[in-house]
């Protein structure tokens, strides 16, 4: 089966794609006791010995997390993962609260929630040619009837805090770098990519995590929100009974949603169940013979407690819509929005959109954008999206020869409107220069607003979930990187 | 006729590879001991010598076992492939002094060969990590990541270009031989040669760089051509199997641009030397058996190469720890 | 994780080596013989139990060929189970035996007996390719492992 990872995650494996079963050989430090008690042997008679009975031993099954922690093959993972991120282990989650319902067991039946990536959205339209609007309207028609889902949510608006994070963190590490430049390290990697952080953990580990931002994706920020805030605010319940799916652009994003960091503990839950790629829904819509134009509607959500703010909300929901983009690539836009915001506030000067230029540098996906004031360059910033172009990045900060202040990583090229999860052309299963075009101008079809002055996302940060306070920002808005260990187990070197 | 020049002794482990500078004045070898030699017929005081002699050891760069060694077009530079995963960039400041100017990282593991492109812009690597990479040399000696190419699925032995063009070409334990080419700002792979029954350990083009011989672990040379006919995916195919010549693997295969002879080196410790048949004839053996030195080492031979420029002189290297000069006589 | 095949079937050894006439002989050439490999591979360790390789069965005198004319010297042996993940480590451990052992002259090869592991194309591959085994045994985590094998057998 070819990999939908990302071209890193493909590149970091060493294997070819073996089950779990037969490669996996998760490190075991093994003791050894003296010869006399080797096995259990049973002398039967004098022609040889026998083996005892051997004792019933469980199947040894391997978590995700243990093959995560693992620093061994990525693929073994792979086969692993999509078992435990599909559709089809969605759809037992709807068989069993059926069960349960019958049963009459309410407390058992899990709540399901589904998030949709703005990329994700983009390429189902460009895919079944509908404008975005009504897919989006479609879509959340499907997944409320198909999924039972109980709401629809967009992490465009999840976006919103990584975005307005990112900018805080840019222009405090900044500052600090401007007055003690050994205390902290500039350039800032974006962090939204999963790719991006599994091979900087796996491969560069203690040198390269302290460069990167640690702001949550928009997929786990959502992930928050849902078995978070919502949990306490709307539906009163613990975490373990929501079932929050997302939809997103590729496969890595399975291998986010399973980190450590993402995984409540004592709730035992993940902030993000299940991840479900864009070609998975497609290949859905196909097996099902689904139309989806002819999907009754339905409409997005707000992953917001409308409980308090009722009326002025009302208000606000009734003038602008739910689907609405942010500008600066299909990636989300992190460099545009740092760089706009950084150059009001730390030198008070207005960047418009159209002022920013970029200079392609070897190829299209390295670029470089300054930031001149006076004809003085005050900030450099660069896009390096593709493996190449990130091992180059690295090697130079490797070489203190790197100039450059924020610098958004995507592993793969064109960023996640590319991702390796993305609908390709039927006929070459590669995306098109035409379609990858179509879908951008799709993605672009929506009016980019911000909506952090807004209602929504002030009461946010204003309410007890985030409260402006630094731990609840730090717990709920941010994460943490961990170095993997090589492996030094000789029993499991692959050679 | 294949005559025994001499026999340079001094490495202190197996030799992997030998290659001669582009004036065919220098010849550099690597292995198992961490180190390059350079020899050189040239005495103490720069003048001619009868003697071949280790003029340079190049022994700080790598902490583990040299596997390639090749100069770049200009013969100014050396490029040496390691088992530490990196590779580094050596530059002659004088005669037989060299220095590091670059140390090359990226591959997840062992690196097996490195190639320079006919102008010098390009240095291809490739790796047991499945991957080929092509570097970019800049005026002022930057080498940066211009390709990952993971088309193989397996470890990647070899790489090389097109003596006339910027084709790249590599060689794998997965069987297969593929080539690559720019397109647009990036490079893709443009042809899979599939024949071989085992790992293809390597290959060289002809002079004219119109076709290509491989050799293999199942112990066979291959030629390839190109069917100019084809326009789609794989027009280049083998038109002939060269077997039964030799009894183990085969590890190292050059076409000489000076005199179209081609020379193996094996694993059963022998020399082989072949010409083109100039017959026409379909019943006729595409390349005739001009040499078999039978144990030309006494252990596998790695690596063979022929000067480029004074005829008929050939360089050979073994397990054994020596590096042997060859002279060949029609 | 839970060590596969946690009761081996144990094997009988094979009876010490009978002395012939010839080998009282100085100016008599001794060649390499089955006897002699199998007497140096026969107790390397399991990596997993503390158990010879002769002792379970993964090799047995009829495993060694030698070829005295051609120097070729060919050991064959047979996991203990078909999916044994440690066949490839055992492999690496026979053929490090041997090439500390053998005169250099001596062409090894080390394979799996037909049918005895769903892998052993792969596992054979890998072990006659002297340029993978010769970089793993730069591996120094890998190499401590390989020694123990070979090692203990000093302690028996």
């Amino acid at each position: 089966m070819s990999s939908k990872f990302s071209g890193i995650i493909q590149i970091n494996d060493l294997d070819d794609f073996i089950g779990p079963g037969q490669e996996c050989v998760k490190p075991v430090k093994l003791e050894k006791k003296p010869t006399k008690k080797a096995g259990l042997i049973q002398i039967i008679d004098e022609t040889g010995l026998q083996e005892a009975p051997k004792p019933k031993v469980q199947k040894a099954k391997i978590s995700l997390d243990d093959c995560l922690a693992c620093s061994g093959c990525v693929t073994s993972a792979e086969t692993v993962l999509i078992n435990q991120q599909s559709t089809d282990e969605l759809f037992k989650i709807i068989e069993n609260n059926k069960k349960h319902i019958e049963n009459q067991k309410f407390c058992h039946v899990k709540k399901i929630i589904v998030s949709i990536s703005p990329q994700s959205r983009a390429s189902l339209a460009a895919r079944y040619n509908l404008d975005l609007e009504t897919c989006t309207k479609k879509l959340c028609g499907f997944f409320k009837n198909y999924f039972n889902a109980e709401f629809v949510f967009d992490t465009t608006f999840s976006r919103e805090f990584s975005l307005i994070e990112s900018e805080r963190e840019f222009v405090e590490r900044f500052r600090k770098f401007q007055s003690n430049s050994s205390s902290v390290k500039l350039p800032i990697l974006t962090s939204s990519c999963p790719g991006w952080i599994c091979y900087a953990e796996k491969t560069h580990g203690s040198f390269i995590l302290p460069y990167i931002s640690t702001v949550k994706s928009p997929q786990q920020v959502m992930g928050s929100l849902v078995k978070d805030y919502l949990c306490k605010n709307i539906f009163d319940m613990t975490p373990d009974n929501i079932y929050h799916v997302s939809i997103m652009p590729c496969y890595d994003k399975k291998l986010e949603s399973s980190r450590k960091e993402f995984y409540n503990e004592f709730h035992q839950s993940k902030d993000v169940d299940c991840v479900l790629s864009t070609i998975e829904i497609e290949s859905l819509f196909q097996k099902e013979n689904i139309d989806l134009s002819s999907i009754q509607d339905s409409d997005l959500d707000l992953p917001f407690s409308l409980s308090k703010n009722q009326i002025s909300v009302k208000k606000e929901l009734e003038k602008q819509s739910l689907l609405y983009n942010h500008e600066g690539g299909g990636s989300g836009g992190y460099l545009e929005h740092v760089l706009i915001n950084s150059a009001k506030v730390l030198f008070d000067f207005d960047l418009s959109r159209d002022q920013i230029v970029y200079k392609q540098l070897r190829n299209t996906d390295f670029k470089e954008v300054n930031l001149e004031i006076n004809g003085e360059v005050k900030l450099r910033f660069a896009l390096a999206y593709g493996f190449r172009n990130i091992q180059n990045i690295v090697q130079k900060i490797k070489k203190n020869n790197c100039h450059y202040h924020y610098i958004e990583i995507m592993a793969c090229p064109s960023g996640c409107l590319n991702g390796g999860g993305q609908i390709r052309d039927e006929s070459t299963n590669s995306l098109s220069k035409e379609l990858f075009e179509k879908v951008e101008n799709i993605y672009y079809s929506v009016k980019a607003q911000i909506l952090r002055d807004n209602i929504f996302v002030k009461s946010l940060y204003e309410s007890d979930w985030l409260n402006n306070d630094e731990i609840n920002l730090k717990r709920n808005l941010h994460t943490t990187y961990h170095e993997v260990e090589k492996i030094t187990n000789g029993l499991s070197i692959k050679w | 006729m294949l005559k025994l020049v001499t026999t340079l002794a001094g490495h202190d482990d197996m030799v992997w590879c030998v290659a001669w500078n582009p004036k065919g004045n220098l010849l550099a070898s690597c292995g198992g001991d961490h180190s390059v030699r350079i020899w050189s017929q040239k005495g103490q005081n720069g003048e001619e010598a009868n003697q071949w002699t280790c003029r340079a050891k190049l022994s700080d760069g790598h902490s583990r076992t040299i596997r390639w060694v090749s100069w770049s077009p200009c013969g100014k530079k050396l490029a040496t492939a390691s088992f530490d995963t990196t590779i580094i960039i050596w530059k002659q400041k004088n005669d037989f002094d060299f220095e590091i100017i670059a140390n090359l990282e990226g591959h997840e593991n062992e690196v097996k060969c490195t190639a320079w492109s006919i102008d010098g812009s390009f240095l291809a690597s490739c790796s047991r990590d499945r991957s080929v990479w092509v570097w970019d040399v800049s005026e002022d000696e930057e080498y940066e990541c211009s390709s990952v190419l993971t088309s193989h699925s397996q470890d990647v032995k070899h790489v090389l270009w097109n003596p006339h063009k910027n084709i790249l070409v590599s060689s794998s334990y997965d069987n297969s031989i593929k080539m690559y080419q720019q397109d647009v700002d990036d490079w893709i792979n443009t042809e899979t040669l599939e024949s071989h029954q085992s790992t293809v350990w390597s290959c060289d083009y002809n002079p004219e760089g119109t076709r290509l011989i491989s050799c293999s672990d199942d112990k066979t040379l291959k030629l390839w051509k190109e069917d100019p006919e084809k326009k789609n995916k794989s027009s280049w195919s083998c038109y002939s199997t060269i077997s039964g010549f030799h009894n183990r693997t085969i590890y190292s295969v050059k076409w000489s641009k000076t005199n179209n002879l081609i020379a193996t080196a094996s694993a059963d410790n022998s020399i082989h030397i072949f010409k083109e048949n100039e017959s026409s004839d379909a019943n006729e053996p595409t390349l005739l058996l001009l040499e078999h030195k039978e144990n030309a080492h006494c252990q596998d031979c790695n690596c063979i190469d022929w000067n480029p420029v004074q005829n008929n002189l050939l360089a050979s290297c073994s397990d054994d720890g020596t590096v042997k000069i060859w002279k060949f006589d029609e | 994780m839970v060590v596969e095949n946690v009761n081996p079937s144990v094997y009988q050894k094979l009876e010490e080596r009978k002395l012939s006439q010839t080998d009282y002989d100085n100016d008599y050439e001794d060649m390499i013989d089955e006897r002699e490999v199998f007497d140096m591979i026969r107790n390397l360790q399991d990596p997993e139990h503390p158990l010879s390789l002769e002792e379970l069965n993964v090799l047995d005198i009829d495993s060694v060929t030698i070829d005295n004319k051609a120097y070729l010297c060919k050991v064959e042996f047979t996991p203990t189970i078909p999916h044994c993940s440690m066949a490839t480590l055992i492999g690496l451990s026979i053929k490090v035996k041997l090439l500390r052992s053998l005169p250099t002259k001596f062409k090894t090869e080390v394979s799996i007996k037909a049918g005895t592991h769903a892998s052993e194309t792969a596992i054979n591959k890998q072990l006659a390719d002297k340029e993978r085994v010769a970089a793993a045994l730069e591996n120094v985590h890998l190499l401590q492992v390989v020694n123990k094998c070979l090692e203990d057998e000093y302690n028996r």
